[in-house]
């Protein structure tokens, strides 16, 4: 196949909005992990949750960009409940018990959506500013996609600051590396688990919400989600944010670029990238010392 | 001596009264296998429901043969040996007839080992049942057979879309059947292909294959997925402006791919099924049908419902013809030599291949103008004598068997 320069350009592009997806959930991901040490089994159900949260408030409101906004923060207090009331009590014990719990939600929560929406999948529109492509010549532009990069960027800067610069990113990156000290020094660090649970699924709902458009919307959407976070987060490295951003976008670009030259490959070829990475690298991307 | 006598006695009255009892009834007459867990479940429900609708009628009329039938019905969960124990399951509890499924591979397993153990099994899905070594005595399909539908649809496509195409197939049996039975239309037809690309079934992201499809410039694209994929696919390329410069031919859609996809699945995209819910206004006897589960479930009844409700009719209908509800040997002759008109004008099941002789409805999408569940437009009807290849020919698989396997870019 003759490859032209635009036709690599849009690859590029196309690489650069699926990454998005993947940056997002991953950064949520290594959140969780990197402050809780849990193994989030339900991130994929999380990103379910957004996408279906964002129909119920389009349906309610007629606006894209509230109903996203709205089911960020809505499936945000829905996952300090489940951490609350039933992660917490399970903090201390061996690591197998949160991710079983993790787990449990993953099968639990979809069923419940099955019952409440049925089996057949919800539609939820493109925005009409971001609807539709421009082109020039044989480039394409497509709005919505160059959208999901912007908005990833946005998320990235807007999180790299939040961590960095506000107190509360301070404690929160205190706690990743020394809960017991943060707690002696007279913060409630069950508090800052709850916040920081909160950002990891509130970055999964945004996932899920922006995904919405683009794929079927149905109870178990999120169920190859989750897996494929977990890749992303272990090519980046376990706990690391700039490696989810890093391995997320990697992966974009694989799996765009696979589906050109050798489509049969493309759901394979996440997982022989990361094997290539373990086996060249076995931390990840950044692994436990790329913490930020 | 006497007590000899008593005791020989008692041990033949025992070996009496065992001979004699009567064996344990088995607990239904039709044992029904579908999906209903996984991705397909709304299919698979929609298959059991026309399974159900079909038992409710017979039983309201006082069942097959005076007695109520039963049926039982469990859950494959798309796996094909979860499917096929399951299914043995139902044999060894003493139930002689097995029907069901979705997925044309696991419904292939099913044939090859009902055939094997001598089970009567009605198929409902698209498969390849009737063709080439997977043809068994004791197999029957009111599915399609997985060209027929690619093969009405060509037909169309190259008479009213265009001559030039390209293709994007999910990579199994099915998805290269689509693909095959396009390459012998498009030969002789005077068609261009210009490429294929096929994909793993879960594929999410078909926006990467844009600007080849773009760059090729096909007059339509051939979208041999289903499911998600297929949902997948019509959203991101009516968000990429594809579906508004390239038409887009779907050998197999359905009610809640054209409900999901909105206003994309615009009147670029054309689509087949094995039947319309709005063709009860040219087929009468098809309004029971269509209003008894519009009142009980608040929309119109897919193909897959037809697809399960004629499976089970027809099994009905053979029992009550043959006198038995149990001796498969006398049921097969009466399922082959059955004729019926239920949904969708007079059908049979064709001797040779024991596949229902089943007419391909093309639709095109309605977009922003789809109403409810009035979401496309019946615009071909096409009949079997046009898709369906002489028996010997499909027993050889000798059209499209050769194509198959050896397919472009494969």
């Amino acid at each position: 196949m003759e490859l032209s320069w635009e036709i690599i350009l849009m690859q590029v592009i196309m690489g650069l909005a699926l990454g998005a997806i993947y940056v997002l959930l991953a950064s949520g991901l290594s959140i969780i992990f990197g402050l809780l040490d849990v193994l989030n089994f339900a991130h994929g159900t999380f990103y379910m949750l957004g996408a279906y949260a964002t129909f119920v408030a389009i349906s309610l409101c007629g606006n894209f960009w509230v109903g996203i906004i709205a089911a960020v923060v809505i499936v945000s207090l829905i996952g300090a409940l489940f951490e609350m009331t039933l992660l917490k009590r399970l903090y201390g014990t061996d690591q197998i018990y949160p991710l079983l719990m993790c787990f449990g939600l993953s099968i639990f929560l979809p069923d419940i959506i099955k019952m409440i929406f049925g089996l057949v999948g919800k539609v939820v529109d493109y925005p009409s500013l971001l609807q539709g492509a421009t082109f020039v010549d044989n480039l394409i532009l497509p709005k919505y996609r160059i959208f999901l990069v912007v908005l990833m960027a946005v998320v990235l800067l807007a999180l790299y600051l939040f961590m960095k610069k506000t107190s509360i990113g301070m404690i929160i990156r205190a706690a990743t590396r020394d809960r017991l000290m943060v707690n002696c020094l007279g913060i409630n660090v069950s508090r800052v688990w709850t916040v920081g649970f909160m950002l990891g699924v509130g970055l999964a709902a945004l996932a899920g919400a922006v995904a919405a458009p683009m794929v079927q919307t149905i109870p178990n959407m999120g169920d190859e989600m989750t897996i494929e976070a977990f890749v992303v987060v272990v090519i980046g490295g376990l706990g690391s944010l700039g490696g989810a951003a890093l391995g997320g976008l990697i992966l974009g670009q694989v799996v765009s670029f696979v589906s050109l030259l050798a489509p049969d490959w493309s759901n394979v070829s996440i997982f022989l990238t990361m094997a290539l990475i373990l086996v060249l690298r076995p931390r990840g991307l950044f692994g436990e010392e790329g913490r930020d | 001596m006497k007590r000899f006598l008593v005791l020989t006695m008692l041990a033949g009255l025992c070996a009496l009264a065992f001979a004699s009892a009567a064996p344990a009834a088995p607990p239904a007459d039709i044992g029904w296998e579908f999906p209903l867990s996984g991705p397909y479940g709304f299919y698979a429900e929609e298959m059991k429901r026309g399974v159900d609708m079909a038992v409710d009628e017979w039983n309201a009329k006082g069942g097959v043969l005076g007695k109520p039938v039963k049926v039982l019905i469990r859950d494959s969960e798309l796996k094909a040996d979860v499917a096929l124990r399951r299914m043995k399951e139902f044999v060894d509890s003493g139930i002689p007839i097995i029907g069901g499924n979705l997925g044309g591979g696991i419904s292939m397993v099913i044939n090859q080992w009902a055939n094997k153990n001598k089970v009567l099994y009605m198929s409902t899905c698209h498969n390849s049942l009737g063709q080439g070594s997977d043809w068994g005595y004791y197999g029957f399909t009111t599915g399609i057979k997985s060209y027929m539908t690619g093969a009405a649809l060509a037909d169309f496509a190259f008479e009213k879309l265009g001559k030039k195409w390209m293709v994007i197939a999910a990579d199994y049996r099915w998805g290269h059947d689509q693909v095959a039975a396009f390459l012998v239309k498009s030969k002789a037809a005077g068609g261009e292909f210009v490429g294929a690309i096929y994909t793993p079934i879960g594929t999410r992201d078909f926006s990467a294959y844009v600007p080849q499809i773009l760059a090729k410039k096909p007059d339509f694209l051939v979208l041999s997925v289903f499911g998600s994929d297929l949902v997948a696919a019509i959203k991101q390329f009516g968000e990429l402006g594809l579906s508004q410069r390239v038409k887009l031919a779907l050998p197999k859609t359905a009610m809640p791919i054209m409900k999901e996809c909105g206003s994309a699945y615009n009147e670029n995209v054309y689509g087949a099924v094995t039947w319309y819910w709005t063709l009860y206004k040219k087929y009468p006897n098809a309004k029971p049908f269509v209003d008894a589960y519009m009142k009980k479930f608040n929309r119109p009844p897919d193909a897959d419902t037809d697809s399960g409700y004629v499976g089970a009719q027809t099994l009905f209908m053979a029992m009550e013809k043959a006198g038995t509800r149990t001796d498969v040997a006398k049921i097969i002759p009466a399922l082959e030599n059955l004729k019926w008109d239920l949904n969708q004008g007079p059908e049979h099941f064709r001797k040779c291949d024991h596949v229902r002789t089943q007419t391909v409805v093309i639709l095109q999408g309605r977009g922003a103008k789809a109403k409810g569940w009035d979401l496309a437009t019946v615009i071909a009807e096409v009949p079997p004598s046009k898709t369906m290849l002489p028996c010997d020919v499909d027993r050889a698989d000798s059209v499209y068997g050769p194509i198959r396997n050896k397919l472009p870019g494969k």
